[in-house]
């Protein structure tokens, strides 16, 4: 039962280090802080494993601390430090303030959904699972509202992050070659997306979102 | 089920392609050495996609690496059309990437680009088409993305930056709902069969669809259906669709359109058919139904206002995969048949356009219709066969647009949808009057005078006249091997034996298959057959 516990209270973890990723000045401080986040994400992988007795889920745990918790924030670091736009500032439609407002409304409204659930499996980890599922839109919030689209590549990897935890609290034994399959995808995504972002700022002297309006109609 | 090693064999060839291309250096060799290699690779893809489907047809469903890919009639309509489609606009690349290159668009590193790209594109498509492992099939889905997100922005000009940016980011997005979808069916299959090893595949979740939790599995369904529906184009996610298409490489457009769209569209159908048995048709046919004909109201009047060949032709598959959801939404024999043959007919019309749209911009060096006047003149091999698509596209008989068309329409008509349908009739007109527009002005308009009048090489056109024989001929008489594969595939959705003949309706009788006990073409089985949903609980 403590383990339990201890799964929901990190997953609350995951809520605010999501907040910091998304309202962070800086890419680059971004990716710091999206590295503490994915290291929560392997504490409750750890958590889980130990709690549902799941082999596979101590390997994700591994492969997740080598893919999410170094792998990504270093691209994600070096791609992204070099790049800056200081016209469009921190590039935030919402205020701070604002956001926090919004993301408890968001784990609020998931919590409601999550409650109609009937699986056995999801009764004891319902709060992380509320969280999974918050985490997921509030990546897909920060994509819609940040200007910056280095910050809207943070938005994809924090809706992977959800997804990702979603799958473990759900189906904690599914093959190890799935979850392999799955960061390596988002490996190559942050690759692409930061290639991308990189070409985009050489060519456009821009990192804003708004100012990408040539094709229209 | 046979064990067969031809699953893995296809998907191998183009990957050891894309990695071979990717490591030979760009100074070094000749392109033609990247393009031999390129025709071999989708040269490959073909013979094996041909080989796949006589198995299939003659009865057998192909499993490979403990059935993680599965190959059944289904999905052996993807991987054909991807073979078939791949080798012509792979063949077609070659002509149109030279006079790229000639012209200064692109330079060598590119072109090698380009090339290797192009068969890790083939092969992430194929994954998506024959994977049976649901996770697979997300993660080829999103590779998808990847494999082709470099070729939409390949010219690394302004505006192809921005579509592939938009590109990427609205797809990996929306395909993450997807994933989100895929978790949900996974872990409601894991808990319900108390197997974890099985659950992860579409097989096994779908004979076990029955006994799912349904609001799970609803859920899951609206997931999937958000984030493969992102991918496959459907409004209102397709705001990706109309820049990445006009953006990107015409072969590359033909290949997006024709193919990776109806990628996506078999992973929505793999889920349909378990979300059909876990909760009935009601639920998933009333959201595809509303997303269909959105999509098709929308896009009717996009494609008329706009001035971009290309851009035109975008909505059109926006306005054609909503054609397709609605036949999904219908549902029974004729409406899955319908949108089945839908799917081929469309890929094939759509490459046959988008290549057309390649003559232009490599003659007229522009995609606005405005500044394309007299194609039929100055070059007339491409006017007419541009022609010929869009008369197809438009639905006109004996092309094979017409044939799919009329059968979803009877399927709407037998299941009562007299308003939608009606409603889905006029919005097509307005398609068909942006259709005659083109042919009117732009390919028999006056060609501008100090433009040489001279046709582009065989290369461009060989691929389009075996595409426009293509359409013909599947216009004029559905072949009785791609009958029985849709017939077979429309059993696979439906699981049952309710199939009909999937013909045009002028066929007789006798190109119905012995295995399916009918006895009439689609027209008499229109007021024969009980529908799908009458006979569904």
């Amino acid at each position: 039962m403590v383990g339990f516990q201890l799964i929901n209270g990190l997953a609350g973890l995951l809520i605010i280090t999501s907040l910091l990723v998304i309202l962070s000045d800086r890419p680059g401080n971004s990716a710091r802080f999206y590295a503490l986040q994915s290291l929560v994400l392997v504490a409750l992988f750890l958590a889980l494993a130990e709690a549902t007795d799941s082999h596979e889920l101590y390997l994700w745990s591994a492969s997740a601390f080598v893919t999410k918790v170094v792998l990504v924030p270093l691209i994600m670091y070096r791609a992204f430090s070099k790049l800056s736009d200081p016209k469009l500032g921190s590039g935030a439609v919402l205020s701070p303030a604002l956001s926090v407002v919004l993301a408890a409304l968001v784990v609020i409204l998931c919590y409601s959904v999550v409650s109609g659930v009937s699986l056995p499996a999801a009764a004891a980890i319902k709060p992380a699972l509320a969280v999974s599922l918050a985490h997921f839109f509030l990546g897909l919030a920060c994509i819609v509202t940040q200007r910056n689209i280095l910050k809207q590549v943070f938005g994809y990897c924090l809706m992977e992050n959800g997804s990702h935890l979603t799958l473990a609290l759900l189906a904690a034994k599914a093959p190890e070659l799935v979850e392999v399959g799955i960061a390596t995808d988002a490996i190559f995504a942050v690759v692409i997306m930061a290639v991308l972002g990189t070409k985009i700022f050489l060519t456009l002297h821009t990192l804003d979102a708004r100012q990408l309006t040539t094709l229209k109609g | 089920m046979v064990s067969s090693n031809l699953p893995l064999l296809i998907l191998c060839g183009p990957l050891a392609v894309a990695v071979v291309i990717f490591l030979l250096p760009a100074r070094g060799l000749s392109t033609k050495c990247f393009e031999a290699i390129h025709l071999a690779s989708t040269i490959f893809v073909l013979a094996l996609s041909i080989t796949v489907a006589g198995h299939v047809i003659a009865g057998d469903s192909l499993t490979a690496f403990g059935d993680w890919f599965y190959i059944d009639s289904l999905g052996c309509i993807f991987v054909s059309l991807i073979g078939i489609v791949g080798f012509l606009t792979g063949l077609y690349s070659i002509g149109y990437i030279r006079h790229d290159l000639e012209s200064g668009l692109l330079d060598r590193g590119k072109v090698k680009l380009y090339y290797g790209f192009f068969s890790l594109f083939l092969f992430t498509m194929l994954l998506a088409a024959t994977s049976n492992n649901i996770v697979v099939m997300w993660v080829a889905i999103e590779a998808t993305t990847l494999g082709s997100a470099f070729l939409v922005g390949l010219y690394g000009q302004k505006s192809s930056l921005e579509a592939a940016w938009k590109y990427v980011i609205i797809c990996t997005v929306g395909v993450a709902f997807g994933l989100y979808g895929t978790v949900l069916a996974y872990a409601n299959g894991s808990e319900v069969l108390g197997n974890s090893e099985g659950a992860i595949l579409w097989t096994t979740l779908a004979a076990h669809a029955a006994s799912l939790d349904p609001t799970l599995a609803k859920l899951s369904f609206v997931f999937v259906l958000i984030g493969f529906g992102t991918k496959a184009g459907i409004f209102p996610m397709h705001a990706w669709l109309p820049d990445a298409h006009s953006e990107a490489p015409s072969p590359i457009s033909g290949l997006l359109s024709g193919v990776l769209l109806k990628c996506a569209i078999l992973v929505i159908i793999r889920y349909y058919i378990i979300t059909l048995k876990a909760v009935g048709p009601e639920f998933p046919q009333t959201l595809l139904l509303t997303l269909g004909i959105l999509s098709i109201a929308v896009s009717a009047f996009l494609i008329y206002v706009q001035h971009d060949f290309k851009r035109k032709l975008a909505y059109h598959s926006v306005e054609h995969i909503g054609l397709i959801v609605l036949g999904l939404g219908i549902g029974g024999p004729l409406g899955i048949g319908g949108a089945l043959l839908h799917t081929v007919n469309h890929s094939l019309t759509k490459a046959l356009l988008f290549c057309g749209s390649g003559n232009v911009l490599m003659k007229y060096g522009t995609r606005d219709l405005q500044s394309v006047k007299g194609i039929l003149r100055v070059a007339p091999v491409t006017g007419l066969l541009i022609m010929g698509g869009a008369l197809a596209l438009a639905g006109f008989p004996p092309f094979n647009v017409f044939v799919s068309e009329f059968l979803i329409f009877a399927a709407g008509v037998k299941q009562g949808y007299y308003v939608l349908m009606i409603v889905c009739a006029l919005l097509f007109t307005i398609t068909v009057a942006a259709l005659i527009q083109i042919i009117a002005e732009s390919v028999l308009g006056k060609s501008p005078e100090s433009m040489p009048k001279r046709d582009v090489g065989w290369l461009s056109l060989a691929p389009m006249v075996i595409l426009l024989a293509l359409v013909l001929a599947m216009g004029v008489a559905v072949p009785q091997p791609v009958s029985r594969l849709l017939q077979s595939a429309t059993n696979v959705v439906l699981d049952d034996h309710s199939a009909v003949a999937i013909t045009a309706p002028w066929q007789t009788p006798a190109a119905a298959t012995p295995q399916s006990g009918v006895q009439g073409g689609p027209v008499a089985l229109v007021t024969d057959t009980p529908s799908h949903s009458e006979t569904n609980p």
